[in-house]
Formats: C-alpha cells, structure tokens, sequence
C-alpha cells in the first residue's frame, strides 16, 4: 500500500474514532482484536444459525419421531430410525428418486450438448455475436415463475403456440399433442422447459471455458498440421472440460432439487409420471402433513446430493490439476 | 531444408503499417535473426512467413515454391512461439509426438516414440518425457516447445523470441543449445528477438527492422562495424554508442557533410590529463564486476564508455580523450562511405 492510501486510512480511522459516542467507545476500547473481530461477524453468524443451522438440527430431530405439523399438541414419540426404514423401502418413493434421476440425467445431457454447441459456435466471432448472446440469455433472466405460467399457455393443445408448430410442421392434429396431460410427453415437457430455460446458463460457463483458451495454441496446433477436428478433439475438448464439469455440477444440483418448474406444469402429475423427490416431499410434509416422514426424507435427499457433489468434485479436481 | 524469399511483402493492421514492402532472402541453412524494437514488424514478418497471417502485398516463397496464399499446415514450417505453447492436458512425450501423430502422416508408434526420444535426447528433456507439461519449469517447458518443433524435420524453422521468458541463466545454455542443434541440422531458421547478445551470437546474417521495414541486413561484424545508420548503430553494442555533434572531440579528419559523430568503446582512447589540458571530467564509475563503465562529462555532454577493471581512473579525473577511426552521420542519420575505415 502506497503512504497516502496508508495515511489516507489512518485519517478516516481517527474520524470514525472521534464521531463514536462517548461510552460505546468505551466499552469497545477494553476488547482485544480479536474481540472486535468477532463483534463485527456476531450479527451474521446469529442471523446464519438461525436460519440455517437451527433448522437443519431441528429437521434431523424430528426425523426420528412421528411429530405432525398440522396436530402441534399431539404427544410427540421418538420412534427411532422408522422413518428412515419406511423411506428406503417406500415404492412409491423409489419411483420418485427414478423419476428425478431421469429428469436430471436428460437435462443434463441436452443442456451440456446444446449449451456447449452454442458457446464453440459464439466463440466463432461472428459478426453480431456479443447481440445474439444477449438474445440466448434472455430465458435464465426470467423467474421460474413466470417461466411455467407461460409455458403452461403455450403446451395449450386448443391455443398454445407449441401444439400449433409442432402440429404445422408434423402433420399430428393439435389436439393430440397433450404436453402435459399426456403421461408419455409430459415428463419431456418438462425437460423441454428447464433445458429452454437453463441451456444459456450451461453455455455461458463454457464460453468461459473456451474464451480461457489461448489462441497460440490453436495456432500452434495449426502450424503442427492438426486439422480443425483433431484440434477440437486434442485442444479444445480436453481444455474446456474442467468448465464443462462445473455445468454440469450446478445444473445436476440445481435439478436434483427442482420444484418451483414442476410444481407450476404439472404438480407432479399426470398420475406420478412427473412426480420428482421435490414434489413428493412437499406432498409428504404439506399435503399429508407427515412432518417426521418428510423430515427424514429431506435428511436422505440432503446426504445423497452432497455425497453425489462431493465425489464428483474430487473428479472434478482430478480433471482440472492435470 | 529449403530457402526463403520474401519479395515486397506488405502487411496492414488497421491503420498500422506492420510491415512495408520488405525484401528478404534467407538461404538453405542459414540462420538468420530479425532485430527491432516492439513493433518494428518482426513478429509479423514471422507469422507472415508461417502462413498465421496472409500478407496483403508482395509474395513469399519457400524452397522454391509459391506459398503466399498457402495454409500454415501445408508450408512444412516450425514454429516456436514466444509463450511456452505446449498442449498443457498432454505430457511431454505426446506434446512431441503431436506433429507426429498428423493422420495424414500415419506414422507408425513405434517410429513416433524414436523420433521423440532422439529429439528429446537433443534437447535434453527425456528424462522427463512420463511429466505432465505443466510440471515443468519455464526452461524445460521451452526445450519442449523447441523440440516439438525439431520432431517434424520441417524445411524451415521459425522462432519467436523463444528465449524471451527464460531467466538470464538459462538463456544463455540455450543460445548455445539452440545454435549447437541448428549446426547439426543445418537447419534455415528465421529467429526473431530484441536481444542483441542473442543476435550477435546465433546469427549468421542480422536483418534489422524498423517501422516495418528492412534497414539493413548483413553479418554481425558488418552490421556493427559498418552500420547504415544511426538506428542501426544504436541497436548494436554495450554501453550504447556515444552520438555527439562534430567539434566536441577533437578528430582527425571530418568527412563533409558530417553532423553526427558516433563513438563505441573502441572508438576512444582515454588517457589522465597531465598538463592541465583536459577534454573532460571523470563523472563516476559503475563496477560491473569484469569491467566498468566510465562516465565521462564533455562540456555539457555525457559520455558512456568501458573501461579496464583495474583503471587508475578515479572520480573527478580530468581527462584527454581522442577519437579513433568514429563513425560519422550524415544530416539524415545515414553513415558516411568507407573511407574513414
């Protein structure tokens, strides 16, 4: 640091000092360093046990016994690891962990296909293309929200835009095309939305990827004969994946927990075709108002998707130290 | 190997003339450095050469053939970059094996993996062949840059400040290593740097660039002793050439039309004024070990110029110097004839 920047701080700190009242500065005046670090951190640390911490030790407690929300004067019992027993052989809830595992899966793989497409064909340089990536990242803008009232319009069968193209350019009567209430399609409606909605995020990242690649390299790589499909394969790939690795990890988080998309489309339905843990869960604890039970399933869920990131983290690390 | 002819080879970048109307022959198995400030063109001259950039003018011929329009990959080139360029997911052996690997080439494995070792070998990186690339220090990370660029056998090799990032140490076992391997090879390289110790040694020929164009080109002795203009005189020599108006020294004989009077070391003879009748005043002196720097003040004019280790100067001395064989320079910067040689 340069002495008037030095100088300049010391002014302002003898300014705070004079404009402090009387006895506050008294008592911090007796605190160790230490201790006014800690004064200043206190307020965070409060407002993150109590929303965070607190909730989470409190969940895992009523994990263990068969408290319902909805009855907050019923006798409370501790019935041990029942829940957790009851969970794991649940099949109804063994489908929903499918059906989230397919979700996940397809969104990923369109995503990181799609998105990666985008962002080498972006990194072109092509004329207008800081434009048209403004117009991609339009949907990640918008809220979830909104994202599912419009799409629901739009899989209308009688009045919706998508029934009409896919119709228009399918021949299939519009009418037939049941997005949503169709069991085969609407686990893909989904997909659709989330993949139209998260794709430029996933692009974004590996733009990042392939902007962070050195031009010599390629140039390198051109004066060592290597055609653009080797170059692709050899430098670009390889280069880009640490980054294609970290999409990949916010995306599969993200949709492991989706809820907001589903619950606005489908609710879950028709039937429990798109019944994904999220939605279960909210069924279990606020529909059913087995609190105990869904607490327990939260718990599960909560260890399998930071189990599942921690170990493709550790792969990650592998991937980007080589 | 084969030769290289630039023939009035233009290149524009915007609004900038990199390089103008340059000639420049370089022969089978000669090496050759191009010396310049930033942005004399040097660069640009190489990558012309490369095919990374089309000239906008002019032409260029490699061994013979016409290769201005051609792509970088059909020109049999080398190219060392000034950054380690190496491919950093692969290691060391598959970074020389990659030009090697062309599925053009088809060359079998076992073929790939003598050629690497044998280049490896020469510059002296095989020990380290299993490493991950970017587990190297800078000076092996540019042996293998180097070496990627020998695995091929190209006709030409052009080199790109490839010693620029290396500490002074280092620099100077791979000069040594670098010319070694060019005599080996007898290899045509077009080396690019701003380094003059490095052009002094290595170069066959120096090619002097400035603003895009070609000053001067000739051997290292030639372009020191006999340099075309103040420019050139400049960029040659340590501590830099004294420049000073006629008259300040007393010379022998002044060619007409002279305005500039250029001094090296070697150019002045220094002795301690015995008789009152000084030229000029010891200023300091720089200890640099081996030798030192004199820093003499004529009138209001400073002079730099090396003196022995062991000088009975001191500071303060007054002085006689006297000029021996300068160089003198016309009004336009350029040198004046031979005849003061």
């Amino acid at each position: 640091m340069t002495e008037t920047n030095a100088s300049l701080l010391d002014r302002a700190a003898q300014a705070a000092a004079r404009s402090t009242p009387e006895p506050v500065a008294r008592r911090v005046r007796g605190l160790s360093d230490k201790g006014v670090a800690w004064l200043f951190i206190a307020p965070t640390i409060v407002l993150l046990l109590a929303i965070n911490i607190f909730p989470l030790i409190w969940a895992i407690r009523l994990s263990f016994t068969n408290y319902r929300a909805n009855r907050p004067n019923a006798e409370v019992v501790n019935v041990g690891l029942d829940n957790y027993r009851r969970i794991l052989t649940d099949s109804d809830i063994w489908f929903a962990m499918q059906t989230t595992a397919h979700f996940v899966f397809w969104t990923i793989v369109l995503q990181t296909l799609i998105g990666f497409t985008l962002a080498w064909l972006i990194d072109r340089k092509f004329r207008g293309h800081a434009f048209w990536t403004t117009i991609i990242l339009v949907p990640m803008m918008l809220s979830p929200a909104v994202v599912g009232n419009f799409w629901r319009f739009l899989y209308e069968p009688q009045i919706g835009l998508f029934a009409y193209v896919v119709s228009f350019f399918s021949g299939i009567p519009p009418t037939d095309i049941q997005m949503l209430s169709s069991v085969r399609l609407a686990p893909w409606a989904i997909v659709i939305v989330d993949t139209w909605m998260w794709t430029p995020y996933v692009m974004l990242i590996c733009l990042a990827g392939l902007r962070s690649i050195p031009d010599y390299i390629y140039e390198a790589a051109e004066v060592d004969r290597a055609s653009n499909w080797r170059q692709f394969w050899s430098i670009t790939l390889p280069m880009a994946l640490p980054f294609i690795m970290l999409a990949v990890l916010f995306r599969g988080i993200e949709n492991f927990k989706m809820f907001d998309m589903v619950n606005l489309l489908t609710g879950g339905g028709p039937g429990s075709t798109t019944e994904v843990a999220s939605i279960t869960l909210k069924r279990e604890a606020f529909e059913k108002w087995r609190t105990g039970f869904s607490s327990a399933f939260a718990i599960i869920l909560f260890v399998a998707v930071f189990g599942l990131a921690n170990i493709y983290v550790k792969a990650l690390n592998r991937v980007k130290s080589r | 190997m084969s030769d290289i002819l630039l023939s009035g080879v233009s290149k524009v970048f915007g609004d900038t003339q990199a390089v103008a109307d340059l000639d420049l022959h370089i022969g089978d198995g000669e090496f050759v450095v191009l010396l310049g400030p930033t942005g004399a063109g040097k660069t640009t001259t190489l990558r012309l050469v490369a095919g990374l950039e089309k000239p906008d003018g002019g032409s260029i011929r490699i061994g013979g053939r016409d290769a201005t329009t051609l792509e970088p990959a059909a020109r049999d080139v080398a190219f060392v970059f000034q950054q380690y360029s190496l491919y950093p997911h692969l290691s060391v052996y598959d970074n020389l094996a990659f030009p090697l690997r062309s599925p053009a080439r088809r060359m079998p494995e076992d073929q790939i993996g003598r050629r690497v070792e044998e280049v490896a070998r020469m510059v002296r990186i095989h020990h380290k062949l299993a490493n991950r690339s970017t587990r190297l220090s800078g000076g092996e990370m540019q042996r293998v840059a180097i070496g990627r660029a020998l695995v091929r056998r190209p006709s030409i090799y052009l080199m790109d400040e490839p010693l620029s990032s290396l500490d002074a140490k280092l620099r100077g076992e791979l000069r040594l290593e670098l010319k070694r391997i060019q005599a080996e090879l007898g290899a045509t390289v077009l080396y690019v740097t701003h380094d003059q110790t490095e052009a002094m040694t290595m170069a066959d020929r120096i090619g002097i660039l400035a603003e895009g164009r070609l000053v001067q080109i000739g051997t290292p002795r030639a372009i020191y002793t006999e340099p075309a203009n103040l420019h050139v005189a400049a960029k040659l020599g340590q501590p830099v050439i004294n420049l000073m108006p006629v008259g300040l020294l007393p010379a022998t004989v002044v060619p007409p039309g002279t305005q500039t009077i250029g001094a090296r070391t070697e150019h002045l003879t220094i002795a301690q004024a015995e008789d009152g009748h000084a030229d000029g005043v010891v200023d300091w002196i720089e200890h640099l070990g081996d030798q030192n720097h004199l820093h003499l003040t004529v009138k209001d004019r400073k002079l730099i110029t090396l003196a022995d280790a062991d000088t009975p100067l001191r500071k303060g001395d007054p002085v006689t110097i006297r000029l021996r064989n300068p160089l003198f320079f016309d009004g336009g910067g350029n040198r004046i004839g031979g005849e003061t040689q």
